[in-house]
């Protein structure tokens, strides 16, 4: 039986091409974790997602 | 301590036909601590139980993901090579995968390679019961080689929080990774109390303190920064310094509790939320959001948990922090304390003398 992918396993393979735009987010939230508030590092976060989006739409062609 | 003096006024007060009721097995099988407030509910102990059902029918993924559970449990069976004893009857509580027999059965952890190897532990063990509420996770290794070495018997408890057994039945009750989720702790360590036969041990290890702390506060961070709040995705849990009261609550003597560390790394923090999840360790705080984690939090925290706790290498830690106690059932001829002020020694004149 061949084994399924796990959605999961899929999110953190795409996840993965991601590091520098996460590495920039990180930064941004550790820089001053003490005062986080919704939408701190909004643009940080929609770049990596936007990385996280486009990954995963290249796995699937 | 509590509980055995309002038992004495009790029994002394029980005469005629309250005494007849009591010896009729009409008493409770276990004890309680004197009327307090009211427990409080922090786990779903349903959803706990599902998730150990779940985990344990993946035969595969949950041996795998059992390394922490045989570590522990080796850890924590090692401390019976420091007891000049043998047990008759021994009960393991919130036995999960029965890692304790495993355990057991295995050869001496701590073999001196200038001495014969000595047996493995279960030689100093008549019997085992292995107590566990999930039924699938106590018997997935049912048909395994280490059941032949040892006399077992598995029981399926209806209630992870109650303990069918008589009092004073046992000589050792030991607990791997069973207490975590046990709403009721001090309730739960006076039932195990009042089992154990008089001057005997017992023994537990449980995640404590610091245990998943850089996966909480990843998840805190990302949930505060993505959705302006958060909801509880790691258990609280018990202090180091909490189990020394709550084994002396609980009326055991001659405590003794200590820590140890198990750092493990993974390739990022999803690995270790699947693990948890194999382990059937998933989140069942009551109070939690139902659902999966959204993906957006997801994704954040990971970046987070890389740039605040990652490892150089790329891999992330996971700490978890085992907490190990040992507590003695009163009896009258146990070593005692001697009374203050009748010490003949100055401690200092020997430190001196050095």
């Amino acid at each position: 039986m061949p084994t399924r992918t796990r959605p999961i396993q899929k999110f953190a393979a795409a996840v993965s091409q991601c590091s520098p735009e996460a590495a920039v987010y990180g930064k941004c939230i550790v820089a001053d974790y003490n005062s986080v508030h919704k939408d701190k590092c909004v643009a940080e976060f929609m770049k990596l997602k936007d990385c996280y989006l486009s990954q995963k739409a290249s796995k699937k062609k | 301590m509590h509980w055995t003096v309002s038992r004495f006024q009790l029994l002394r007060g029980a005469k005629g036909v309250r005494a007849s009721c009591w010896s009729s097995g009409a008493r409770r099988s276990y004890a309680f601590t004197t009327a307090g407030p009211p427990v409080h509910e922090v786990f779903n102990t349903r959803t706990k139980w599902l998730q150990k059902e779940r985990a344990a029918s993946n035969l595969e993924e949950s041996r795998i993901a059992d390394y922490l559970k045989n570590e522990v449990a080796v850890r924590l069976c090692e401390r019976l090579l420091d007891i000049k004893r043998s047990y008759p009857r021994v009960l393991d509580v919130g036995a999960n995968s029965c890692n304790v027999a495993r355990a057991l059965t295995a050869p001496n952890p701590d073999s001196d390679p200038n001495m014969p190897e000595s047996d493995p532990l279960v030689t100093k063990i008549e019997h085992l019961t292995a107590a566990e509420s999930s039924k699938t996770m106590l018997y997935r290794d049912a048909d395994e080689p280490f059941n032949q070495q040892i006399n077992m018997t598995r029981e399926v408890l209806a209630s992870q929080e109650t303990l069918p057994y008589e009092a004073n039945t046992f000589d050792l009750v030991l607990s791997s990774l069973g207490l975590h989720w046990i709403n009721d702790l001090p309730g739960m360590l006076s039932q195990i109390n009042n089992i154990l036969k008089p001057d005997c041990a017992f023994m537990g290890a449980m995640f404590g303190g610091d245990t998943l702390f850089e996966l909480r506060t990843s998840l805190q961070l990302a949930e505060q920064e993505r959705r302006g709040g958060l909801s509880p995705h790691v258990s609280p849990l018990a202090d180091t310094r909490d189990c020394g009261g709550l084994l002396q609550r609980a009326g055991f003597k001659m405590v003794g509790v200590d820590v140890d560390d198990i750092i493990v790394d993974y390739p990022d923090s999803f690995a270790l939320m699947q693990d948890l999840q194999a382990m059937g360790e998933s989140n069942a705080v009551l109070g939690r959001e139902m659902g999966a984690i959204q993906r957006d939090v997801l994704l954040a925290a990971d970046a987070i948990y890389r740039e605040l706790h990652g490892n150089e290498d790329g891999t992330v830690p996971a700490t978890f922090r085992m907490i190990y106690m040992i507590g003695w059932k009163e009896s009258e001829d146990q070593a005692q304390p001697l009374p203050r002020g009748s010490g003949q020694i100055n401690l200092k004149d020997v430190l001196e003398s050095k």
